[in-house]
């Protein structure tokens, strides 16, 4: 091995997609004309060596080769004690986290050569996605708070940008509008814990702020007392940078955002809302693990929400017609199964799911693409049907993700999910016998849906398309990423199991020694085999293959059901088309509140009282005052002497009592 | 016996005359001018008590100075009325207010 | 005897002023102006001034007194039938007196209330006169502020001139002396045959 220094490479890792995107966005806004060849071999040339570096980084911490490093790049400012730097915090989970990032970025770089080949705005698409694995990479290499928020804020300006990609779109300016407010929302919570954790621990730096946490004596922090009750600090500051959370990881109820960002391109929908954005909130709660352990308050509030969240959006991807927004549903579920963790301070367990789950989404979503290429833009899959005999590549490649996805025993997701599952058993939170039993739920719904999905648009000959001539497989640059993605997204889960149940991340997960239910896990599997071996025969594996079995009866050997089924649960129905009733909540009652505050505070407050009262009323009155005085000027000369006579007694009554 | 404050009572009332006919003055200029002169009248008979009483002349040489500027005054404010009686054509009180703020 | 003398003068001065500012005529407030002149000058007699007493009247009756005579027959003075405001300015004609009143009380030494106005009064020297040592002091002491006041007296006069003269108006008839001295016979005699 060739003994590089870490930071050099950390350095390289971080600017070359950057650099990129510099190049990219320049020679779209002024060298548009010049051939799109050049832009991909730039594009590619960063992200591939990004990529290759990263995937170097991360072997070296895999053999225990290098060690957590940080470094103080640049103090940006110096204000009132506090300093803002720009820093680099190398560790295992950094690895593993840019590891996930520039591999699925360099996979997309690869797609989107043949997905957006005929697009006009070619340059700007590389741009922006060079940009975006820019700023994921700035927000898990920070070492600070500051650093952290500013990677946060960009990865959501890309998505805003990317969202709204074919801005000529209505509905894709109305989702990337959505896409960033809702995350704005987000971000305010996000930005009231950093300010309480300021408050608290007076830095913004990671180390500083953990050693603090668990070292000194808990019961020596802040507290304050709501409604008779006495709070820790901790607990607000991780409730507020869990709503933050909830903003870019799309829980309920800041979820609304991510199906509508399917208007924009799939392989952003990949990128972005698959693979790597949305887990930045789970990576922000893993990363602050130090001090989410100290609030059981707080870690209950994610457990639900997290549960939640998987339940009710699998049971909403039973009922989507559009290819794109199962899939996006499913990714919802994924992410709250993956705050759920979270929850029961599995946080291993979470970032284990979070980077099968990223490999195997970012390949349904290719393969999605793909697939929507190939009948002609076509998204509704009830206008799809039998696409597997004419593209066999992406059947293949799609059956693996599935398998994948629900957690098929042997692929990377049957590793990760059953691990979490097995730690949800295990744990001792309040409520966890029924949380338990509703994640065991969502389990069936997960294969029922992703299933429906696979069979009705890759088996359903029965079914007539109006595409069935002209479907061919797609180019080889869209190809290449399903193949080279079905990889890891079967090798991943076997390789990487026994490392994280055997304490891999020990130096940067802080977990309570009551709270560790990987350890306690660790003691029921001595091996990979036994692991497998017992989840095979475990009740979860076998509901998922009841789902299996379940949907294909459902919507491939008697069709008409799911038409049955519709009209019988005609309540359940709507309420599940109709999304629970938040977009309709948030369009009735938010906006027009929103609405109507504003026009308070404009109208009556800012013109009314601030204009009115204040500025005008002070010109106002002065001018009320000197026509008031302005009576003194009477012009008649008798006046004027007797102002003097009675100054004059005035100056002489001062002068004699002085 | 004259008594000193018969003296000042007398001065004083003079110019407290004088004083009001300054302020109660509703029908012309001239009024005024005269109801100033009596208030220097008896700014001046008052100089003189002191004057006298204390034997030093310094009150009296006051009083010269006194006439002399009076007397230029009275013949510049007569001036002005003369010259504000061609533009106006009257010297009442209450029709002389142009400079009114 | 002297008291009694002060006091009528006194009080006669004090009416007169009264007269001045109530009455309507403005001519008649011109006289009564002129007879308090001269009522207070006999007071000042009184109280052994009597230089100024005669200056009073010689240049404030003589001279400003008639000036005010003439500018009231020049300008046309209306009668005002109208009554003043008196109420409106009570606190001027209370107060204001008060005040005075109180101060002049205040400043008074009241043990020396024996102080009359014999005992005020210097004895002098039997050849003591009033207009030299006036002089005396005037020309010596007070030389620079006579001069001045001189020269105060001529700014005013160039003052009232100026601003009121307008130089020849209309159609007055004149005489340029100069003119009629340079007259030769050419301009006057024409021969006629």
């Amino acid at each position: 091995m060739i003994n590089i220094d870490l930071f050099v490479l950390t350095k390289i890792i971080i600017v070359l997609p950057l650099v990129s995107s510099l190049i990219s966005g320049y020679c779209s806004l002024l060298y548009n004309k010049i051939k799109n060849i050049y832009i991909d071999f730039i594009s590619l040339f960063a992200v591939g060596i990004s990529c290759l570096i990263s995937l170097y980084v991360f072997y070296g911490f895999y053999i225990d080769k290098y060690k957590t490093l940080e470094v103080l790049l640049y103090i940006w400012g110096v204000t009132g004690g506090v300093n803002l730097e720009v820093g680099i915090l190398i560790d295992k989970l950094s690895s593993i986290m840019i590891m996930i990032v520039t591999f699925v970025s360099f996979m997309v770089h690869i797609y989107t050569m043949g997905y957006m080949a005929q697009d006009p705005g070619y340059k700007r698409f590389f741009s922006y996605i060079s940009f975006f694995t820019f700023a994921m990479l700035v927000l898990v290499l920070s070492n600070n708070f500051l650093q952290l928020f500013f990677g946060w804020e960009a990865v959501g300006l890309t998505s805003y940008l990317l969202i709204g990609f074919w801005f000529n779109k209505e509905s894709a300016i109305f989702a990337n509008l959505k896409a960033f407010l809702v995350n704005r929302v987000g971000d305010l919570g996000f930005i009231i814990g950093i300010a309480a954790i300021l408050y608290q621990f007076g830095t913004l730096n990671y180390l500083e702020i953990f050693s603090m946490t668990t070292k000194n004596n808990i019961s020596n922090f802040y507290t304050f007392y709501i409604f008779g009750y006495e709070c820790y600090i901790t607990t607000f500051i991780c409730l507020c940078l869990f709503v933050g959370a909830m903003g870019k990881s799309a829980q309920i109820p800041l979820h609304v955002w991510l199906p509508d960002s399917m208007e924009g391109p799939t392989p952003i929908s990949a990128l972005i809302h698959a693979a790597t954005m949305v887990t930045a909130g789970i990576f922000m709660c893993v990363r602050m693990s130090p001090i989410f352990e100290f609030s059981q308050t707080a870690l209950t509030f994610v457990l639900i929400i997290g549960t939640l969240t998987c339940v009710m959006m699998g049971l909403i991807g039973i009922v989507q017609n559009d290819i794109k927004r199962i899939i996006a549903y499913s990714t919802l579920s994924q992410l709250g199964l993956m705050m759920a963790a979270v929850g029961v301070s599995a946080y291993s367990a979470a970032i284990f799911h979070l980077m099968t789950h990223a490999f195997f989404k970012a390949l349904l979503f290719l393969g999605a693409g793909s697939v929507i290429i190939g009948v002609h833009h076509e998204q509704n899959i009830n206008n799809m049907g039998g696409v597997g005999r004419y593209m066999p590549v992406t059947y293949i490649t799609m059956l693996f993700a599935t398998l994948a996805l629900i957690g098929f025993p042997g692929f990377s997701g049957f590793f990760s999910k059953d691990l979490i599952i097995e730690c949800i058993k295990i744990s001792n939170m309040p409520y966890i016998n029924c949380i338990y039993y509703i994640i065991v739920f969502s389990v069936f719904i997960t294969s029922l849906y992703s299933f429906r999905m696979f069979f009705i648009v890759f088996h359903n000959t029965k079914t007539k398309s109006i595409l069935y001539n002209n479907v061919k497989e797609s180019s080889v640059f869209i190809l290449l990423p399903l193949l080279l993605l079905t990889i890891p997204s079967i090798i991943s889960g076997w390789v990487f199991i026994m490392h994280i149940i055997n304490n891999y991340f020990e130096n940067t997960i802080f977990v309570l020694a009551d709270h560790n239910v990987v350890s306690f896990v660790k003691e029921h599997y001595h091996s990979r085999l036994d692991f497998m071996i017992h989840g095979c025969f475990s009740f979860i594996s076998l509901l998922s293959l009841c789902g299996i079995f379940v949907s294909y009866y459902i919507y491939i050997y008697k069709p008409k059901l799911p038409y049955v089924l519709k009209f019988k649960l005609k309540y359940i129905y709507i309420v599940l088309v109709n999304k629970y009733g938040f977009d309709i909540f948030n369009e009735l009652v938010l906006t027009v509140l929103v609405k109507k505050i504003s026009i308070i505070c404009g109208k009556i407050l800012d013109k009314y009282i601030i204009d009115g009262i204040f500025v005008n009323g002070v010109a106002r009155s002065i001018f009320y005052f000197s026509n008031f005085f302005r009576k003194i000027q009477t012009g008649y000369l008798y006046t004027y002497v007797s102002f003097m006579i009675v100054g004059l007694l005035i100056l002489v009554f001062v002068m004699i009592n002085s | 016996m004259i008594t000193l404050i018969d003296c000042m009572l007398f001065a004083l009332i003079l110019f407290i005359i004088g004083l009001t006919g300054i302020f109660f003055n509703r029908k012309n200029i001239i009024t005024l001018l005269m109801c100033l002169e009596l208030v220097l009248l008896a700014v001046n008979t008052n100089f003189i008590i002191f004057s006298s009483l204390s034997g030093n002349l310094e009150g009296q040489i006051f009083v010269f100075f006194i006439l002399a500027v009076a007397a230029v005054e009275i013949s510049t404010g007569l001036a002005i009325l003369v010259m504000v009686f061609r533009q106006r054509k009257t010297i009442n009180i209450e029709n002389l207010n142009i400079l009114k703020g | 005897m002297k008291q009694i003398i002060f006091y009528f003068f006194s009080f006669f001065a004090l009416f007169m002023a009264l007269f001045l500012i109530l009455t309507k005529n403005s001519i008649h407030a011109v006289l009564s102006l002129i007879f308090t002149f001269i009522l207070t000058s006999i007071i000042w007699l009184i109280l052994e001034a009597e230089f100024l007493a005669m200056t009073l009247i010689l240049v404030y009756v003589g001279a400003v007194m008639v000036l005010f005579l003439f500018v009231v027959m020049m300008l046309d003075i209306e009668e005002v039938i109208k009554k003043s405001k008196f109420v409106k300015l009570w606190p001027f004609v209370i107060f204001i007196p008060m005040f005075l009143f109180l101060l002049t009380f205040y400043t008074y030494n009241h043990d020396s209330s024996s102080v009359t106005i014999n005992s005020i009064l210097i004895q002098h020297s039997v050849d003591y006169n009033n207009m030299r040592e006036l002089g005396t002091l005037l020309y010596t002491r007070y030389l620079f502020s006579f001069e001045i006041a001189g020269l105060l007296l001529l700014v005013g006069i160039i003052a009232a001139i100026s601003l009121t003269f307008r130089g020849k108006v209309g159609n007055s008839h004149y005489q340029n002396i100069r003119k009629q001295i340079n007259v030769s016979s050419k301009n006057r005699l024409k021969l006629k045959n």
